[in-house]
């Protein structure tokens, strides 16, 4: 699952450690209570007998583990009662019948076709209730253990899915100084150069639709991003005029790759907004993507300085983005803000390269 | 009225220029592409009332306004920071949203109120100050100042019941104010002759003024000779 958190991974293994020590250690106590139990009245073989439970053991510790598998991958714990319990009711019964069928195998095999057990079909009846017995039990402490875990998991799942709606609504939301400056400077625009006027309410138009599209889990074609980042910056160069100089350094190869949607638009809005509107001569703009073996490098530089430059505004952004990485690609994407010589600034996200849904 | 108009964008500039050829009004003195230059041209042109964009790069409109000694009347121009324009307590001063409106800029021009008549020609002396502290901004009419008060090397001004600190000494400001109004009354405090209410004499030759808001303030014997040729009393 992409969007395991380290708290979820956490859990999990809180969760492991617990269960195999439980597993393992009351399947061979109810084992070796039930080899004393029949020892007494077993005229065979000790030795025989002893295999015969450690059989038992070892089938019941293996059938319960897939059961558990099973429950998981089928989601029945996180069903509703009355679509969870007929499931559960009915799957001890089916393992306890694998079980039975099982020891009867293991009988065959050590003692031949004479043996007593085999021949008794009671006594096979009672292996099968006394076997559902345990299974119902081995059940219910199933059932009562994941009862939290089942809360928390769901709690957790619906944090998760909060937050990506929160860091959704961020992401998409156009700033608004980028948007009435704009719509201001294209009104502008209207009577001195009139192309050029509608040139821009198509890229502002663009710009609209891409973020609209926006969806935090989605990536998009790096050429895709480009695009909308060569609009934007079309449009803040009509408000900038010359203060601001944009340059694309992109590999070829890299066009398909896919990236997070608005990843690089975050990235030079931040460089405009914290860069280039505080310099009053201005500055430039440099975007550059390259691929390597298994991720591609999208970096943004810009002039500026790094200190006045990172107010908790832009912490706060590079935090959602980060985190939202983090959704996306679990650990293996990185995100960092660092100064580049004197009066450069430069933010560098690593991506892997591989096809995330 | 005289106009400079200050913003970062060219084509703001040029929208605003379009917009106020249908207010014949207003002639455009000038125009600014950034805090600095503004600082210069207002010094230069002595313009009626500014229209100031808040968002500049090197210096926001709110500095601008605290780095000028006299403050004409002033119309913000911007596409989002109404809400630092609301906070404004006293006098509130107008605000443009971007894209501008035609109408708006004709309410906007309609309300301005020109500060007293002796500035706005770069008089001698202080007609207006805008003042920040903390949070909270005023454009301060001087007449509605009813004290000063020297806290080291700030003044606190007192008017309604604001008394917020600006960085300028008390001995500086006192030379940019009008004498008819404003008395050195002590070593640290100035007083609005128009907001007395009441003098008494006080033992040792000086006087007691007590103020509109209840306040007495001593003036200090060789004050009080000034004040006594002042008023015949």
């Amino acid at each position: 699952m992409t969007g395991e958190s380290p708290d979820d991974a956490a859990r999990r293994n809180r969760r492991a450690r617990f269960y195999w020590p439980v597993q393992i250690g009351a399947w061979t106590a109810y084992s070796v209570i039930g080899f004393f139990a029949a020892s007494s009245r077993y005229q065979g073989s000790r030795t025989d007998l002893a295999a015969g439970y450690a059989c038992y053991a070892v089938y019941s510790i293996a059938l319960t583990d897939s059961l558990r598998r099973e429950i998981r991958r089928r989601g029945w714990r996180t069903m509703r009662p009355g679509k969870m319990w007929p499931r559960l009711l009915a799957s001890v019964f089916a393992v306890s019948a694998v079980q039975t069928v099982l020891i009867v195998i293991v009988n065959l095999a050590f003692a031949g076709r004479q043996s007593p057990f085999v021949e008794d079909k009671i006594q096979i009846a009672f292996v099968f209730l006394g076997t559902s017995g345990a299974m119902a039990m081995w059940m219910i402490y199933y059932v009562m253990f994941t009862a939290r875990w089942a809360r928390d998991e769901q709690q957790a799942q619906l944090k998760l899915a909060l937050r990506e709606a929160q860091l959704r609504a961020l992401e998409a939301q156009i700033n608004p100084h980028f948007l009435f400056n704009g719509l201001n400077s294209i009104r502008g625009l209207v009577i001195e150069n009139p192309a050029r006027a509608q040139d821009m309410i198509t890229r502002l138009s663009n710009i609209l639709r891409h973020n609209l599209r926006h969806d935090v889990r989605h990536t998009v074609p790096l050429s895709s991003e480009i695009g909308a980042v060569t609009d934007y910056l079309a449009l803040e160069g009509v408000r900038f005029d010359e203060r601001l100089r944009v340059r694309f350094e992109v590999d070829p190869a890299a066009a398909d790759v896919k990236v997070p949607s608005l990843l690089l638009q975050t990235l030079v809005e931040n460089a405009v907004k914290h860069g280039i509107a505080r310099l009053p001569a201005g500055g430039d703009v440099v975007i550059r993507a390259s691929l390597l073996a298994h991720s591609v490098v999208v970096e943004v530089e810009n002039s500026g300085g790094l200190t006045e430059a990172a107010p908790e505004a832009t912490q706060v952004g590079l935090a959602n983005t980060r985190e939202r990485l983090r959704i996306l690609y679990g650990g293996r994407a990185t995100l960092s803000l660092a100064a580049r010589g004197v009066g450069r600034v430069a933010a560098t996200a690593i991506i892997p390269v591989t096809a995330t849904t | 009225m005289r106009a400079l108009i200050v913003d970062d964008e060219r084509l703001a500039r040029v929208e605003l220029r379009r917009l106020l050829t249908r207010h014949p009004e207003v002639q455009i003195a000038g125009e600014s592409a950034s805090g600095e230059d503004a600082v210069a041209e207002i010094a230069k042109l002595a313009p009626d009332i500014l229209f100031l964009d808040i968002q500049m790069p090197g210096m926001t409109g709110f500095e601008l306004l605290e780095r000028l000694d006299d403050v004409p009347a002033v119309i913000f121009t911007t596409a989002y920071d109404e809400f630092a324009i609301k906070a404004f307590e006293v006098n509130a001063i107008d605000y443009l949203l971007k894209p501008i409106a035609p109408e708006r800029l004709a309410a906007a021009l309609a309300r301005v109120k020109l500060p007293a008549p002796a500035s706005g020609t770069a008089g001698p002396h202080l007609a207006q100050i805008f003042v920040r502290d903390g949070d909270r901004c005023w454009m301060v009419r001087l007449a509605d100042v009813f004290l000063i008060e020297s806290e080291g090397n700030y003044a606190r001004l007192c008017f309604g019941t604001e008394r917020p600190l600006i960085r300028r000494s008390l001995n500086a400001l006192e030379e940019r104010l009008d004498p008819v109004t404003f008395f050195r009354a002590n070593r640290t405090q100035i007083i609005n002759m128009r907001a007395i209410q009441r003098i008494d004499g006080s033992v040792g030759g000086g006087l007691v003024a007590t103020l509109r808001d209840g306040r007495a303030v001593e003036v200090s014997r060789r004050q009080a000779a000034r004040l006594r040729d002042q008023f015949g009393y």
